[in-house]
């Protein structure tokens, strides 16, 4: 059994572990917080969910899905942050541009797709595992796995490489970063796109345990930030292990409140947004 | 056709021509006409206000120039984005020396030398360089910025701009806030980067440091060029005078 709440537990938190990486590492680099992301996720969900029901092969709609979402981060970047800053350097008002575009992409996708939740394909989630006893989808192990890679990936990059040092003192001093020959909008771009990516990575991970929805992104939004929060909005590894962590208490709530739910109710997930 | 038809100009390391810049809709500076020849080092002195560090900044592209002509050895950089005029063309030292902090001595040269990245070589041999003239550097090169004093994180900023082997080096007032001692050691420093052939424009407020330092010297008041001249030329009226626009 505990085990069985801990596999569930580390398959959410990867997710939300996931949305607090792609919140660090736009901050990261640009000392923004983009809160949009969690609509970013909605994009992949829900462009995802659409071409697979227009008849694309799943791999397809899973590429489409990312792209879309890795795009609508740089655009995101292009259109509401970087006008903002270019006004004022040292002004908020990148807060208020993100909200909004989030409201915008929600209200879109809800006009395009309707405000009901549909399906979304299965994916890998229909094949399980059992280790130790304990149950987990396939869906769910990959979770973890991106998860481990991305936050290794990432660590090693901040740590080893000029390249992640650079992203530091881009953080630290846009100027003279620029003084030292570095191109600041470009690394502002790239940071923004992979924000994009790990939301559209971390819908295609979360869309078959839940439906396809145009208002998924705040819960999933909010998650994310939470850990964020909790492990600290400038080490992007902690924000990631305490979406771990903070997912294994409503992991063990939602089990605990499956097991008094009436027979035949849907009760196969662990997911607590589900 | 003769030798000396065939013996190619070379473009002085910096040549501004009715420079016009500033902030918004005020111009800071006014009609600057200024050159540094290559291997020479200039004096730019002048008091608080006057505009120095804006003209730094102008040059780097950091000020956008509203009229003139800013070239640096030869090249025409008005147009050009700071980082781009900062891939071996100009190299700062600014006010302050801005070091990242974050990092250690040994990341912080490694980031002046963004541009040769992929050249391990050069960058080793750059990096060999500034150890050579500042060797307390290298002793201190795993240690995190933030842990050494004013005068050793100074060296670091200018073995920062040296790692970018630039044309030209402007250095903004590195002088301030550091003890008598530790500005000898910048002295001679930048006396080593002239001997070495450098190209450097130096922003001071401490004439007797230009004048130990540097060939020739401008200075700037109200934004506008108001005397120059070779610093050995510099008397005692000169000196007077410089005092006196100083402040």
């Amino acid at each position: 059994m505990l085990l069985q709440v801990l596999l569930s537990g580390l398959a959410i938190g990867a997710v939300y572990g996931l949305m607090a990486m792609a919140f660090a590492i736009v901050f990261y680099v640009t000392r923004v917080i983009n809160f949009a992301t969690g609509q970013l996720l909605m994009v992949s969900i829900m462009i995802t969910a659409a071409l697979s029901r227009a008849g694309l092969p799943d791999i397809v709609s899973v590429v489409v899905g990312v792209l879309a979402s890795t795009v609508a981060g740089v655009l995101i970047y292009l259109l509401a942050v970087r006008p903002v800053l270019r006004f004022d350097r040292f002004s908020f008002a990148w807060l208020v541009s993100t909200l909004g575009v989030a409201i915008v992409l929600q209200s879109l996708a809800a006009i395009i797709w309707g405000p009901t939740s549909r399906g979304f394909p299965a994916l890998l989630n229909r094949d399980n595992l059992h280790i130790g006893g304990a149950g987990i989808s396939v869906q769910e192990l990959l979770t973890i796995i991106v998860a481990i890679v991305v936050l290794v990936g990432f660590e090693l990059v901040r740590r080893r490489t000029l390249f992640g040092k650079l992203g530091q003192a881009i953080s630290a001093d846009p100027e003279m970063a620029s003084a030292i020959g570095a191109r600041v909008t470009g690394f502002a771009i790239a940071a923004f796109a992979i924000g994009g990516l790990l939301a559209g990575v971390a819908g295609i991970l979360v869309g078959p345990i839940t439906f396809s929805n145009p208002y998924l992104g705040d819960t999933y939004g909010i998650f994310g930030f939470i850990a964020l929060m909790i492990g600290g909005i400038e080490r992007p590894a902690a924000a990631m292990g305490a979406g771990s962590c903070s997912a294994s208490c409503p992991s063990v709530r939602t089990r605990s409140s499956a097991r008094r739910r009436p027979t035949g109710s849907r009760s196969s997930s662990s997911w607590p947004c589900c | 056709m003769s030798a000396e038809s065939t013996t190619p100009v070379i473009a002085p390391a910096l040549r501004l021509e009715g420079l016009y810049a500033g902030y918004g809709r005020f111009d800071v500076l006014h009609d600057i006409a200024l050159h540094v020849e290559r291997g020479e080092a200039v004096a730019l002195l002048g008091p608080n206000g006057a505009g120095k560090t804006t003209l730094l900044r102008a040059i780097m592209g950091m000020v956008k120039q509203r009229r003139g002509v800013i070239e640096v050895a030869g090249t025409d950089v008005s147009r050009l984005p700071t980082h781009r005029i900062a891939r071996g063309l100009v190299g700062i030292v600014p006010e302050g020396r801005r070091l990242f902090l974050g990092q250690s001595v040994e990341d912080n040269l490694r980031l002046g030398g963004l541009h040769l990245r992929h050249d391990h070589a050069r960058t080793a041999q750059l990096l060999r360089s500034v150890f050579d003239l500042f060797p307390v550097v290298e002793r201190y090169r795993a240690r995190p910025a933030t842990a050494l004093s004013g005068g050793e994180q100074q060296m670091v900023a200018i073995g920062r701009m040296m790692m970018s082997d630039p044309e030209l080096m402007l250095l903004d007032e590195p002088s301030l806030g550091l003890a008598p001692l530790a500005i000898q050691s910048m002295a001679d420093a930048l006396l080593a980067l002239r001997e070495r052939g450098r190209s450097i424009l130096l922003v001071e407020q401490r004439v007797d440091l230009a004048l130990q330092v540097c060939d020739r010297i401008y200075v700037l008041s109200g934004g506008r060029i108001v005397e120059q001249g070779a610093a050995d030329d510099i008397d005692g009226r000169g000196r007077a005078l410089i005092d006196a626009y100083l402040g």
